[in-house]
């Protein structure tokens, strides 16, 4: 098995920026590792309308990382999930174990797996709610990021807190990037900037054989090879695809409205 | 157009970087109390323990009736407090001396709750 060159460059920039969240959480650095966490950016939203105030422990930063990464997204679609977010690369490498573990793996019916991509929105909106509510993080008891990072610190809700993560990381044998396509609040926030996303990969029909292999290899399993412009909110254009893709030049990236 | 495929990583690290120096534009301090309209020096202290709105605020308080101390602004996310104080009144070893006393408890008990990393 050949591990495509893409993915090295990815891991590579994934392996960099779990060592500088790692190093912050260690208490290096001037800031806290959550400073830079852009769904702060969207808690802080409310406090900032209101009184003019970034709420709790939220500050200027996590408010102008979501704002470059809105940007982002609308260049190039959910490029941060794929190519930075240091839970998007846990929860593909626990997808990658799980289909070591997995001879065949299950899936998720279409229809069943759209309906729970809504409790992302959920997850929004609880925790927009909770966090205007109360002036404070409550629900980082909840958050696989600060969890995992602060080691199950302060703020989080204990057994229930060890509960949540466990759940998490042995679900991510099972449903691939199930954080990322359920639960993950920043990935609604993204939705509707996504599907905009300028860059983003074409599918040749001319060209394409139907052989089904960018779409096994999509971690997302996004049908890529039923898609002509690949526009779906999910993709991260991590470029797995078009490293499966055995007829050259059939998927591109492209830069198209 | 067709893109090259790594195009995708050096945008995503443009964004990133971007967004690290955008923040300047949105700085505003947690907290910022002002005892005295009077100029003074200021000292900036990274202190472990201002980590949010309710910690900052708390650590400003400490010093509301500390003779020479002008005001106090404070950026919880930097773990931050800058001093606006009159050298001729107080010193910095004594500001960093209040912030580092053990606070005492209802109970009786008492603990260092504020811990100054460095001084500036």
């Amino acid at each position: 098995m050949t591990i495509p060159r893409t993915r090295y460059y990815r891991y590579s920039i994934f392996i960099a920026i779990i060592g500088l969240v790692t190093w912050l959480a260690l208490g290096y650095g001037s800031r806290s590792f959550e400073a830079y966490c852009p769904f702060g950016g969207a808690e802080s939203l409310w406090g900032l309308f209101t009184a003019g105030e970034f709420t709790c422990a939220l500050g200027p930063l996590n408010l102008s990382i979501m704002i470059a990464l809105l940007a982002l997204v609308l260049l190039s679609k959910k490029s941060f999930c794929g190519w930075a977010c240091p839970i998007g690369f846990l929860s593909e490498l626990g997808a990658r174990l799980g289909g070591l573990l997995w001879k065949k793996r299950p899936r998720v019916p279409g229809k069943t797996n759209n309906w729970l991509k809504l409790l992302r929105y959920v997850s929004l909106i609880l925790a927009l709610v909770f966090t205007y509510k109360t002036g404070e993080l409550i629900l980082r008891g909840y958050d696989p990021f600060y969890l995992t990072f602060s080691g199950i610190g302060h703020g989080s809700a204990g057994i229930i807190s060890i509960i949540v993560l466990a759940v998490l990381v042995i679900g991510a044998l099972f449903v691939p990037m199930m954080f990322c396509r359920y639960l993950c609040p920043m990935g609604a926030v993204f939705d509707p900037f996504s599907r905009l996303g300028v860059i983003k990969i074409i599918r040749d029909e001319s060209t394409c054989t139907s052989c089904g292999k960018c779409g096994k290899a999509c971690v997302q399993d996004i049908p890529v090879h039923s898609l002509h412009v690949i526009r779906h909110r999910d993709c991260t254009n991590c470029l797995e695809c078009l490293d499966a893709c055995p007829e050259k030049d059939t998927l591109q990236l492209r830069a198209r409205l | 157009m067709r893109i090259p495929k790594l195009l995708i990583p050096a945008i995503v690290i443009v964004a990133l970087l971007g967004g690290y120096f955008l923040r300047l534009i949105f700085t505003q301090p947690t907290t910022a109390t002002t005892f005295d309209s009077s100029a003074g020096a200021k000292a900036t202290f990274i202190v472990d323990g201002v980590k949010c709105k309710t910690t900052a605020a708390f650590f400003s308080a400490l010093y509301d009736s500390v003779p020479g101390i002008i005001g106090i602004e404070t950026f919880a996310s930097e773990h931050k407090a800058i001093f606006t104080y009159d050298p001729d009144r107080i010193t910095r070893d004594s500001i960093r001396a209040i912030m580092e006393a053990p606070i005492p408890f209802d109970d009786g008990t008492s603990e260092q709750i504020f811990k100054c990393l460095s001084v500036e």
